[in-house]
């Protein structure tokens, strides 16, 4: 047994400076796209990018796809822990390996814009950007494209995979131990969401990009993985802000967010649980009602509370400054009172 | 063309008649290659696999890893106790004073021809497995070849009647597969059929070139594979992947799996076809195929610091006595080429060997590492690939590794000269030669028995059986027994110089022993009767392909790789450079060539 294996490492040391070029695509000798989906993925592929990251812990990965969507090089894709500063590289079709910045993510929506250098970059960049219809409808055929398990490296094409949407959903989403701040629609499609695929596109076979591929997702209501995409229509506000510096509508009328300073015993899980108080900070309109820890909330004004989510969204209604009557219930007791909601104070 | 367009310019015009006109095409292919879709089972255990029949004489393609290991308690197959009595009745019709003790004797000589015939050569053996077909038919199959190298399996069925014939699919060209292609996995994951009608499923080709390494020591790598989204589940392995034509582009085998469990992610692996077709010839010859390597391992780097550093694959280890050693690749040296394509990332290496057997021969560029630190110019190495151990050496190793016995390896060859497309070239005399840039000139004329060589001045001619000359200028002899010999091992083994129609007559008791790689194809190699270990190199089309023989007169075993003008000259496993092949003639008989005197 004295042979060796022939076992490729592969292991890549990334320079720094400057961008690197791995060259044209293999040798392999490729006919031309014929039919509509191989014409549409060969149009597509170009503006998905291989995006590695600091090395992952356990199950962590530490790669991703993203989304070119500017000539200036800017990447839409899924903010995950892998994103580090110094630490983040982007493989684009031609195989060159760019440096990428992170800019400001989104919070709410749970997506991160990085930028390569376009000056360092030899191919032509070919940006996508969400077309004026990015409806989508139950049963309409898909194609989802993301480097899933790493399986393609510098210019070998990323994974495309077939299927259809099976539907538009609301639901609460968790990923991992994790809630997921998201809270809009999800397009669902049995096109499987992979480690490596998320941050990748969800397209229309005629193009029309619909979505970006979110991580493997569990709905808290049934407890069940999901294939999901957020609609880019969601993503837009955003893209423009950072992109174009076009403020976003909501965002100039945006409204305070009203506070009532109990914070509740809400625990990631398959359902939301009751909305019981767990903590009350003092000095809040909390506090001046006299609501204490293991009281339950069970309406605000007219609006019954089931759960923390639903305290959540129906307290989201109200502004500083409005008042509301709150019930709860402490033991076999039920009371209430009225107070005026504040604003969150900042720390 | 413009009928074309037209057409795909109304079905587009009405989505419903172009979804409709789909479907039945889908319909279609489905049912077509239904029948040739089978499970494979193992004779006592539970849990199965697929396998798809390839060829009408009942060959079937499924894994290694559905075969399974070899068996400890195999007992070879038996005679029967007697000949069949049409065999019995010739004998007594032929001797009618016959007595018993004559046709003891018969029956004994008749048994072990039998056995010669049937049993399997080599030192480790399978049992036969269990195959259902969509018919609802369940059939014994021979595991005829392995390929652990590669995971793949070719079985047999054992035929029901004499000449029987399957419903079969033939192999496509998976290179021509493209990322969006639409393919179909069949196959019976979880075993659902228990009538053995097959489970479609339906896909793109979500990636092509992939490279997978092995699961168990040196085994079932998966360098060069198709990922495609048909839901591929346990049971689909060894089933086939069509694509819209129906044709098998590859054989189902593993899936990558998720956070979700051992199912389907939507990430399934085939074999390519294109990559079986380089072990066909060892996997019907009844072998243990083996596969090439290089000896070493390369690794894929970059340099943040040293600007001197090149970026790009290098040597990572090799042994001093590695094919790569021994062809001056050094560790670090950086490979650039390999037999024409750019390597860009140690997978891809690893993608342009992982497909190649054992003893192919390859051409290396590689820029030699210097000592200050630099690199060297651009070097072209060609050399030939050592074996890639996946425990070949257990099975009797080499030539001698047989699975299968005679009588399956006769149907094998069979069934290999009956795919070759009919030959459309006149008959007549046969001349072809090899050319050398410093002027040397082989040259070769064939005509039936009659054979003239022409090396230079010298000029030797085979007149027939027994008779022949030798002619150096003016002066001409006899041939010595030497040169006698060399000539019938020329006209008996170098398909080049028979007309093509002839082929198929001339290798009539020739038998298949396995492949070889010429010049970047797969072609097979059928021995022929007689002293001299000749053998014809044929493609799977029938273009010959090249010949090896021993040469009496260079005590050596030559071997020619000939693919349209590229002609390799290999003496004892080395290789002669700068040959090419000159042109191949078929016409009108000059008896000038075979008169003694000019």
């Amino acid at each position: 047994m004295k042979r060796l294996l022939f076992v490729a490492a592969s292991c890549a040391v990334v320079p720094l400076l400057p961008a690197q070029d791995f060259g044209k695509a293999y040798s392999f000798a490729e006919r031309a796209p014929r039919s509509r989906v191989e014409q549409t993925i060969d149009t597509l592929l170009p503006s998905i990018v291989k995006i590695h990251g600091a090395s992952g812990l356990a199950t962590i990965s530490a790669y991703a796809s993203g989304i070119l969507v500017s000539k200036e090089g800017h990447i839409l894709t899924v903010d995950q822990i892998m994103l580090q500063p110094e630490r983040t590289r982007v493989v684009l079709y031609d195989g060159s390996v760019h440096q990428a910045t992170l800019l400001a993510a989104d919070d709410r929506l749970g997506v991160r814009l990085i930028k390569i250098d376009p000056k360092l970059v030899q191919c032509e960049l070919r940006p996508l950007w969400p077309a004026a219809d990015t409806n989508f409808r139950t049963g309409q055929f898909v194609v989802s494209l993301g480097n899933c398990f790493r399986l393609a490296e510098f210019s070998e094409k990323v994974s495309a995979t077939f299927g259809v949407v099976v539907g538009r959903a609301n639901t609460a989403l968790r990923y991992r131990m994790t809630d997921v701040k998201y809270d809009g629609d999800v397009i669902l499609t049995d096109a499987c969401n992979n480690p490596g695929h998320y941050g990748g596109g969800l397209f229309a076979l005629d193009g029309r990009w619909l979505g970006l591929n979110l991580k493997l997702l569990d709905s808290k209501e049934t407890n069940t993985m999901l294939s999901a995409a957020m609609p880019v229509q969601d993503l837009l506000p955003y893209l423009e802000e950072k992109i174009h510096g076009k403020p976003r509508p909501d965002a100039a009328a945006a409204k305070e967010p009203a506070w009532l300073g109990a914070v509740l015993f809400d625990k990631a899980g398959r359902q939301s649980p009751p909305a019981y108080v767990e903590r009350v900070t003092p000095g809040s309109p909390a506090a001046a009602l006299g609501l204490r820890n293991d009281d339950m909330i069970v309406r605000l004004d007219d609006f019954s509370i089931r759960t923390c989510r639903e305290f959540r969204e129906i307290l989201g209604k109200y502004t500083p400054g409005q008042k509301v009557t709150v019930t709860w219930k402490r033991g076999t007791q039920v009371m209430n009172g009225e107070v005026v909601l504040a604003k969150e104070p900042t720390r | 063309m413009i009928i074309a367009l037209s057409l795909a310019l109304t079905a587009f015009q009405d989505p419903l008649a172009e979804a409709q006109a789909n479907e039945a095409r889908r319909v279609a292919v489905v049912a077509r290659c239904t029948p040739a879709v089978c499970s494979v089972m193992s004779m006592d255990a539970p849990g199965g696999g697929s396998g798809v029949i390839f060829d009408p004489a009942g060959f079937v393609l499924t894994n290694y890893h559905v075969v399974g290991e070899p068996d400890d308690n195999y007992k070879p197959p038996q005679a029967p106790a007697a000949p069949p009595a049409s065999e019995l009745e010739a004998f007594r019709r032929g001797k009618p004073d016959a007595t018993d003790a004559d046709v003891a004797a018969f029956t004994q000589a008749w048994r072990e021809r039998w056995e010669v015939e049937h049993r399997p050569r080599g030192s480790r053996h399978y049992r036969n497995k269990k195959v259902g077909l969509p018919d609802g038919q369940l059939y014994e199959a021979v595991v005829l070849g392995i390929d652990p190298g590669s995971d793949l399996a070719v079985l047999r069925l054992l035929p029901r009647r004499d000449g029987q014939t399957w419903p079969h699919c033939d192999l496509g060209d998976s290179d021509r597969l493209l990322v969006g292609e639409t393919v179909f996995a069949m196959g019976n994951p979880f075993l659902l059929a228990s009538d053995f009608t097959p489970t479609v499923t339906f896909g793109i080709v979500s990636g092509t070139h992939r490279y997978q390494e092995g699961q168990g020591q040196r085994m079932l790598v998966y360098p060069d594979c198709i990922q495609v989204d048909a839901p591929v589940n346990p049971g689909n392995s060894g089933g086939p992947l069509f694509n819209e034509q129906g044709e098998v582009i590859g054989i189902n085998g593993r899936i990558s799996i998720g956070d979700r469990g051992r199912v389907n992610v939507g990430v399934g692996f085939a074999i390519a076809a294109n990559q079986i077709k380089n072990f066909l010839g060892d996997l019907l010859a009844g072998r243990h195929a083996e596969h090439g390597t290089l000896d070493m391992s390369a690794w894929f780097m970059g340099s943040r610091t040293d600007e001197t550093k090149r970026r790009g694959v290098f040597v990572q280890q090799l042994f001093k006595d590695s094919v790569a050693a021994r062809n001056g690749i050094g560790l670090g040296d950086e490979i650039t080429r390999f037999d024409g394509a750019e390597v860009r990332s140690a997978n891809q290496l690893a993608t342009l060997i992982g497909v190649l057997p054992a003893g192919a021969w390859v051409t290396v560029w590689h820029r030699p590492v210097l000592g200050e630190g630099g690199f060297g110019d651009e070097r072209r190495v060609t050399l030939r690939l050592s074996t890639l151990d996946t425990g070949s050496s257990l099975d009797g190793g080499g030539d001698d590794a047989r699975l299968g016995s005679l009588a399956d390896r006769r149907l094998a060859t069979a069934a290999v000269l009956a795919r070759w497309r009919a030959a459309e070239e006149p008959a007549g005399a046969v001349s072809w030669s090899a050319v050398h840039p410093d002027g040397a000139t082989h040259r070769g004329i064939l005509d039936g028995d009659r054979l003239r060589i022409e090396r230079g001045a010298v000029v030797l001619v085979r007149e027939g059986d027994g008779k022949g000359f030798a002619r150096e200028g003016d002066v001409v002899r006899e041939l010595t027994a030497d040169e006698h010999e060399r000539l019938r091992r020329e006209a008996a083994s170098n398909p080049m110089l028979w007309p093509r129609a002839t082929a198929r007559q001339r290798l009539q008791h020739a038998l298949l022993i396995g492949g070889v790689h010429v010049h970047g194809a797969p072609a097979y190699r059928f021995a022929l009767p007689g002293d001299g270990e000749c053998e014809a190199w044929f493609f799977a089309d029938g273009t010959p392909a090249g010949c090896a023989f021993r040469d009496p007169l260079r005590k050596a075993r030559v071997e020619r790789h000939v693919r349209d003008d590229q002609l390799r000259f290999v003496v004892d496993g080395k290789l002669e450079p700068g040959w090419s092949a000159g042109r191949r003639t078929v016409g009108a008989v000059d008896e000038s060539w075979f008169r003694r005197q000019s």
